[in-house]
C-alpha cells in the first residue's frame, strides 16, 4: 500500500510538470522582444555553474583545430547577427565557425556561439542565415539552457522517487514525466523560433526567409532518402522523443506568422555568395565526403540555379566519380570538362578527368589528362601515384 | 518497454539504480620499471589542473557549482605545491601561449587524455591487458619526445597532468538512498574521481600515472585538499636513496 500513497504524491508532482507537455502544438505570435541586459552576469548557484561549464568548453573550442581561423569570416557572420538581432546584442558574442558537415548552430548562456560550416552551406542568403542565428540567439536571450537544466533535474528526481516507492506503478508515470521533458525542449525551440522571427522582422531581412530554410531542408531530407532508396516521411506531430518541433511545423508556423506581417526587404544574397565562395570548396569538398548522393546532387542543384560555376561543376564531378557507376563517370567526366572550359583553374580537375576517363575506357585520353595534371601541380602528393597510371 | 523511456532520457537516474561499481580488481598506479627521479632540484611544469566540482541531485545528475570548483582550484594548487615542496621539487604553472601555439598545447592535453584512458583501460584491469601490457614490469607509454619543444617547456623537467571530479551527493540523493536502502535497492552517492601523470620531457614517456575512481579528500576544504593531492601522488616516483613510496594514503 505504500506504493499507492507514494504514486498519488508523485501524481501530484508530475501535474505540476505536465502544462509544458500538453501546450506546444498551436501556432503563437510573434514574441515582443525582451529588453536587452549589458554584460550580464550569472546570479544563482545553478546558472553560474553553468556558466563555469560552459566557459571551459569554450577554452576548449578556442584552441580546437577544428574552429576556423579566418577573422574576414567571423566578422561577416557577426556582421550577419549583428544586422538580425541589433548591434547593442550582438557586441559581447563570440562566434566560432566550426567546420563539420552539420546542418547546425547553437549558443551557450555564457554567449559562446558555434555556428557549423554545414548551415553555411546550406542557407542561401543572409537573411535564411540570420534566421538561425537570432533562433540560437533567442535561446541565450531567455536563458534556455538554465530552464532546460533545472525542469531536467526536477523530472529525474521526481522519477527517483517514482522508482524507489512505487516500483510497480510508476512505469507509466515515469514515461509520462520524461515525455513532459521533451514536450518542455520542443516548446523552448518553438518560444525561440518565434523570438528570432521578431528579430527578422525587426531587421533589414524579410521576416519570410525564416521558413525557407526549413522547407528546403525537407527537400535535401526528401532528396538523401531517395539516393538511399528510402522513402522519406515528413510529419506535423513530434515524435515522443523529439527534443525539436518537426520541420514541417516549424516550416508552416514561421511561414504564417511571417504571412501574418509580411515585412519586404533586402536578403542579401549576392552579399553572401561573395563572402562564401572563398569557403565554398571545401565545405562542399567535406559535403560530398558524406557519400549522400542524393542530398550532395539536391544541394549542389540549389547552389547553382540555372548557373552552374567551374567550382560547382568540378564539385559534381567529383560526386559523380565518387559514385562511381559506369554511367556516373561519362558524366563526371562531362562535368570536369566543362568546369575546365569555363575556367576552372586548379589541376584536379584534370586529375578527375584523367581517372574518370581510364576507368570509362578511354585509355589514352585519360593519360594525356593526368600527365596535364602533373605537369600543372608536379608537386602533388599523389604524384608519384599517378605517374605509375600514366607509365602503364 | 518499462523504464525504457526514463533510460533514455536520463541514463545517470535510470542506471544508477541497477548498475554498481565494478571497479574492485582495477590497479591504481603505474610506474615505468626502474625509473626515478635524477638528483637534484627538479622543476614540475604544471599544466592547467581540470576541476570540476558540483552537487549530485535526486536523479543523479551533476549539477556544478562555480564557487566549490574556484575553491577546490586554489586548494588543491596549494597542496601540489607544498606536497612536491616536501620531495624537494618546484612545480611551476604551465603558462598558456598565445595565437597559434595555443592548438598545440591543446592537442598535447588531449593526447595525455587518452594515453591515460588507454593505460587505465589496458593496463590497469589485469583481465582486460592488451599482450604487449602483460609483462609484470612493462609500462611503456609516450606522448611522444615533441612535447618539449612546447613553448614555455624549456628548463624543466617533467610536466604534471592532473585531473580531478567530484559530484556530492546532495541531501535529496542521501535521502533517497536511505529510502532506496529500505526497499533492497542501491543508489550510490557523489562521484569523486581523479588522476594524475606525469611525463618526462626529456623522451616524452609516461613515468607514471595514478587513477583513482574512488576518491578521499574534500576538495572544498584546505585539509580535505591537501589529504586528496596525497592520494593523487601515490606511487609518485621517488629519488634513488629516498623511499619509492612518497604516501601510502592518508
Amino acid at each position: 500500500m505504500r506504493g499507492t500513497l507514494a504514486a498519488r504524491a508523485a501524481i501530484a508532482a508530475v501535474a505540476a510538470l505536465l502544462p509544458a507537455a500538453i501546450a506546444g502544438a498551436e501556432v503563437r505570435a510573434p514574441a515582443p522582444l525582451p529588453p536587452y541586459a549589458q554584460a550580464y552576469e550569472p546570479t544563482t548557484v545553478d546558472e553560474r555553474g553553468l556558466w563555469m561549464e560552459v566557459d571551459e568548453v569554450e577554452r576548449k573550442l578556442r584552441d580546437s583545430r577544428f574552429v576556423i581561423k579566418d577573422q574576414k569570416l567571423v566578422d561577416y557572420v557577426q556582421g550577419v547577427l549583428c544586422r538580425t538581432v541589433g548591434d547593442d546584442r550582438c557586441r559581447a558574442v563570440r562566434i566560432y565557425v566550426v567546420r563539420d558537415t552539420a546542418f547546425n548552430a547553437s549558443m551557450a548562456p555564457n554567449g559562446m556561439m558555434v555556428v557549423h560550416s554545414g548551415l553555411l552551406l546550406r542557407v542561401k542568403d543572409e537573411a535564411e542565415l540570420g534566421s538561425v542565428l537570432g533562433h540560437e540567439f533567442g535561446h541565450f536571450e531567455l536563458r534556455h539552457s538554465l530552464n532546460g537544466f533545472k525542469q531536467r533535474r526536477t523530472a529525474s528526481d521526481v522519477m527517483t522517487w517514482l522508482a524507489i516507492l512505487a516500483p510497480n506503478t510508476g512505469g507509466a508515470l515515469a514515461t509520462g514525466i520524461a515525455g513532459s521533458a521533451f514536450a518542455f525542449s520542443r516548446g523552448q525551440e518553438q518560444d525561440a523560433d518565434m523570438l528570432g522571427l521578431s528579430y527578422l522582422a525587426a531587421s533589414p531581412y524579410p521576416s519570410a526567409s525564416a521558413a525557407n530554410v526549413w522547407e528546403r531542408l525537407m527537400a535535401e531530407q526528401d532528396a538523401t532518402a531517395a539516393g538511399r532508396k528510402r522513402k522519406a516521411q515528413h510529419r506535423y506531430s513530434a515524435g515522443f522523443f523529439a527534443s525539436h518541433p518537426t520541420e514541417l511545423t516549424r516550416a508552416t508556423y514561421l511561414r504564417e506568422a511571417a504571412a501574418r506581417a509580411p515585412d519586404p526587404g533586402d536578403a542579401a544574397q549576392a552579399a553572401y555568395r561573395a563572402t562564401m565562395a572563398a569557403f565554398l570548396p571545401d565545405f562542399l569538398d567535406d559535403q560530398i565526403k558524406l557519400n549522400d548522393f542524393g542530398g550532395t546532387e539536391y544541394l549542389l542543384n540549389q547552389l547553382a540555379g540555372d548557373q552552374w560555376t567551374p567550382q560547382l561543376l568540378y564539385a559534381r564531378g567529383e560526386l559523380y566519380r565518387q559514385r562511381g557507376n559506369p554511367r556516373d563517370l561519362v558524366s563526371a567526366a562531362q562535368f570536369y570538362q566543362e568546369a575546365i572550359a569555363k575556367g576552372y583553374a586548379g589541376a584536379e580537375a584534370q586529375r578527375g578527368l584523367g581517372l574518370s576517363l581510364m576507368r570509362s575506357q578511354q585509355v589514352e585520353q585519360g593519360r594525356a589528362a593526368l600527365q596535364e595534371y602533373l605537369k600543372l601541380k608536379p608537386d602533388a602528393a599523389d604524384a608519384s601515384l599517378i605517374s605509375t597510371l600514366v607509365a602503364n | 518497454m518499462k523504464n525504457w523511456g526514463a533510460a533514455v532520457f536520463l541514463p545517470a537516474a535510470a542506471f544508477a539504480l541497477l548498475v554498481s561499481a565494478p571497479a574492485a580488481a582495477q590497479e591504481k598506479t603505474g610506474n615505468k620499471a626502474g625509473f626515478s627521479i635524477a638528483p637534484g632540484t627538479a622543476r614540475i611544469v604544471l599544466m592547467r589542473p581540470s576541476v570540476k566540482v558540483g552537487e549530485q541531485s535526486t536523479g543523479g545528475m551533476f549539477e556544478p557549482n562555480a564557487d566549490w570548483t574556484a575553491q577546490a582550484r586554489e586548494n588543491l594548487g596549494k597542496a601540489i605545491a607544498a606536497t612536491q615542496g616536501r620531495l624537494g621539487n618546484i612545480v611551476v604553472d604551465y603558462e598558456e601561449p598565445n595565437g597559434a601555439d595555443t592548438a598545440a598545447v591543446a592537442e598535447y592535453r588531449n593526447l595525455f587524455s587518452t594515453v591515460a584512458n588507454s593505460v587505465i583501460t589496458y593496463q590497469f584491469f589485469p583481465g582486460n591487458r592488451l599482450p604487449t601490457k602483460k609483462r609484470d614490469d612493462a609500462f611503456e607509454w609516450t606522448l611522444g619526445p615533441d612535447i618539449a619543444a612546447l613553448p614555455g617547456m624549456a628548463g624543466n623537467d617533467y610536466a604534471l597532468f592532473i585531473t580531478t571530479e567530484d559530484h556530492y551527493g546532495s541531501a535529496g540523493r542521501k535521502a533517497a538512498q536511505i529510502f532506496a536502502a529500505f526497499a533492497g535497492v542501491s543508489v550510490p552517492t557523489g562521484v569523486h574521481k581523479g588522476y594524475a601523470g606525469l611525463v618526462d620531457l626529456k623522451t616524452g614517456e609516461l613515468v607514471w600515472l595514478n587513477a583513482d575512481l574512488k576518491m578521499g579528500g574534500d576538495v572544498r576544504t584546505a585539509e580535505g585538499a591537501q589529504k586528496r593531492v596525497e592520494q593523487l601522488f601515490e606511487g609518485f616516483p621517488g629519488r634513488t636513496g629516498i623511499p619509492q613510496t612518497v604516501t601510502a594514503g592518508n
